[in-house]
């Protein structure tokens, strides 16, 4: 009988008179080398040995995942160390449950139903914080005041030059626009107004919360999801103290008191960075000065600070959700950081559009 | 008919952390396709012992070769090839946890073969069903249990059928079954392909029907206190906290 040349693995198949596959393997089977693609018809096969010359792992591999789904498979022919790497690999997964493949229907339903399942977690997060917060108020609940204060820094005070960069940066350009188009009509002296407006009500409150979302709430899930990975998390829970009470409502509450103060310092920034550019064109300071006094009300000023304290919540918030339900893998830490700035950041523009329509309801 | 050459020796070996030498004055050598078990008191350098003769850590003194090359001279490529045949199992298993138990064993078998991807397909899953992993292979690190993850590390261990196999306490946090199924793994491998192993355990039933020699480290000498077949540990004549230690050990 011939065969292929020494060197290269080779599997010949013919079918028998009972219809049994029989397969010839033969030649020097390695890792390194393209192996010999087989198909098998039926469910009977025999695996028989021709000049076979040497083999490593490659072959038992090849044997397992070509004939692992063959009712009848006879390797009696082969080598009894090969029989047995064969028969172990079977051997060990016979003994568990075969995993099924799952059609695209029933992809997008476990889709569903895991979309679900995470909204019900964010909303079961939310009741927990809320209700650290009422256990926090009488005195019941564990809280790591430590956290709290190290927060109050690094959330609030660190983060006041990126915050007057922005925010002087934002005044500029709606003043630019303004000027542009104000001119037109001859009524530049109302860019003041226009700046002032913007700043209090909406820009200061909205930049403040993004900035938010993306440094605190970036780090609050890494440093949760970390705490996940190496289970400090779980320790916490076995020592009888709430991970919510003691990890996230310190976070949450740091966030929550600082954002507003960063957006009222942004507002003023803002109107500053407005100013700049009026003055360079067609407004005196004192002109600027005395339209943007008039425009911000109380009223203004209210609702962006409302806005701002929403804001750092859901920016905090986003941060310890998506800390605490990462996975445990340093992908997962990654993920869960970039989820929380995505997760934040629409929140905070849902809520925007939400608050817009109750301040007009109230006529605020 | 002459011995064959050994694959792994070390003379006259020191060990520790940092400065501070744990063990010294160790000299073994082991044929090719033998199974050695390093056995001792927790803390007393067993774990230092198999990084220094595998090429992972320096000793303080000494040398060690493994397949004839002294690994600690040896630079680059030499170095590489030598390591590339050589398989560790760490104590915690050290999966990639960002990748599924699959793309952990396949992992090195991307980086070394040549082979195309659906042959290293087929071999992870290969290497994965002989540990008992086949139906957990598209699963992440963190989804497993312990004793899964130690099965995991042996399959990446293995991936790239390395001339030497250096595991660091295979059966802890594995049940009775699959600590047997190990035993058979291991032995499997040596008989199919001639692998050496080199297991750092504290089960000595295992030890017993698995290792060709034991080498006990004796925490109080500083040294090697018994060095041959396991058995021979049971025996009268040994030194008797070795005679102890197996004794104790074994009826546990």
């Amino acid at each position: 009988m011939s065969h292929a040349p020494t060197g290269s693995p080779f599997a010949r198949t013919e079918v028998l008179a009972d219809g049994t596959a029989l397969v010839t393997v033969g030649g020097s089977w390695n890792l390194d080398q393209a192996l010999p693609v087989v198909v098998i018809k039926g469910d009977r096969a025999k695996v028989v040995a021709d000049g076979l010359v040497d083999f490593d792992s490659a072959l038992p591999a090849w044997l397992y995942a070509n004939f692992k789904n063959i009712r009848q498979l006879d390797l009696s022919a082969l080598p009894g160390r090969l029989q047995s790497l064969v028969q172990m690999a079977e051997k060990a997964s016979s003994e568990n449950v075969a995993g099924d493949d799952h059609g695209l229907l029933e992809q997008f339903g476990s889709w569903g139903v895991e979309s679900g399942h995470s909204w019900g977690r964010a909303f079961e997060h939310i009741g927990h914080t809320a209700w650290g917060f009422l256990r926090m108020l009488v005195g019941r609940a564990k809280v790591n005041w430590g956290d709290f204060t190290l927060q109050l820094q690094t959330a609030g005070v660190d983060a006041l030059p990126i915050v007057a960069l922005l925010g002087f940066l934002t005044g500029l350009i709606m003043a630019y626009v303004g000027l542009i188009q104000l001119r037109q009509v001859g009524a530049t002296v109302y860019v003041a107004n226009l700046v002032s407006l913007a700043m209090t009500r909406e820009m200061g409150a909205l930049m403040t919360g993004v900035i938010a979302c993306g440094r605190t709430s970036t780090a609050f899930a890494s440093q949760l999801g970390s705490m996940n990975v190496s289970q400090e998390t779980d320790a916490l829970r076995a020592l009888g103290i709430n991970p919510v009470e003691y990890l996230a409502l310190p976070r949450i509450l740091a966030v929550t008191l600082m954002v507003p103060l960063l957006g009222v310092f942004a507002t003023f920034v803002g109107v500053f960075g407005g100013m700049v550019v009026a003055c360079a064109g067609d407004l005196s300071v004192e002109q600027y000065l005395t339209q943007a006094v008039r425009a911000i009300t109380f009223k203004s000023f209210l609702v962006g600070f409302i806005k701002s304290v929403a804001f750092g919540f859901i920016a905090a918030w986003a941060g310890c959700y998506r800390g605490s339900v990462a996975k445990r893998s340093a992908l997962g830490v990654g993920e869960a950081a970039t989820s929380a700035a995505v997760l934040g950041i629409t929140f905070i523009v849902i809520s925007d559009a939400v608050f817009a329509v109750i301040f007009n309801l109230f006529d605020l | 008919m002459s011995a064959p050459a050994a694959i792994l020796t070390c003379a006259d070996l020191a060990i520790g952390h940092g400065e501070m030498v744990i063990m010294d004055r160790l000299t073994l050598s082991l044929a090719p396709g033998k199974i050695l078990a390093i056995v001792g008191p927790s803390g007393c350098g067993k774990s230092t012992l198999m990084r220094a003769l595998g090429g992972l850590d320096a000793p303080l003194g000494g040398r060690t070769t493994l397949m004839g090359v002294d690994l600690n001279a040896a630079e680059g490529k030499e170095r590489q090839d030598i390591l590339r045949q050589t398989g560790f199992l760490f104590q915690g298993a050290a999966l990639f946890s960002s990748l599924t138990l699959r793309e952990n064993i396949e992992m090195p078998m991307r980086e070394f073969l040549r082979a195309p991807r659906k042959e290293i397909r087929q071999l992870a899953e290969y290497k994965l069903a002989l540990v008992g992993l086949a139906d957990a292979m598209d699963k992440l690190p963190s989804e497993i249990s312990g004793g899964m993850a130690k099965r995991a590390g042996i399959a990446r261990a293995m991936a790239l059928d390395p001339a030497v196999i250096f595991l660091d306490e295979p059966s802890a946090g594995l049940d009775p079954m699959s600590s047997g199924r190990l035993d058979d793994l291991i032995l499997r491998l040596r008989e199919a392909f001639g692998t050496t192993i080199v297991l750092v355990s504290h089960e000595i039933p295992s030890i017993l029907r698995t290792a060709d020699f034991c080498v006990y480290l004796d925490p109080d000498t500083g040294t090697m206190g018994a060095y041959g077949p396991p058995k021979s540990f049971l025996q009268a004549g040994q030194p008797p906290k070795v005679h102890a230690f197996f004794s104790q050990a074994r009826f546990d």
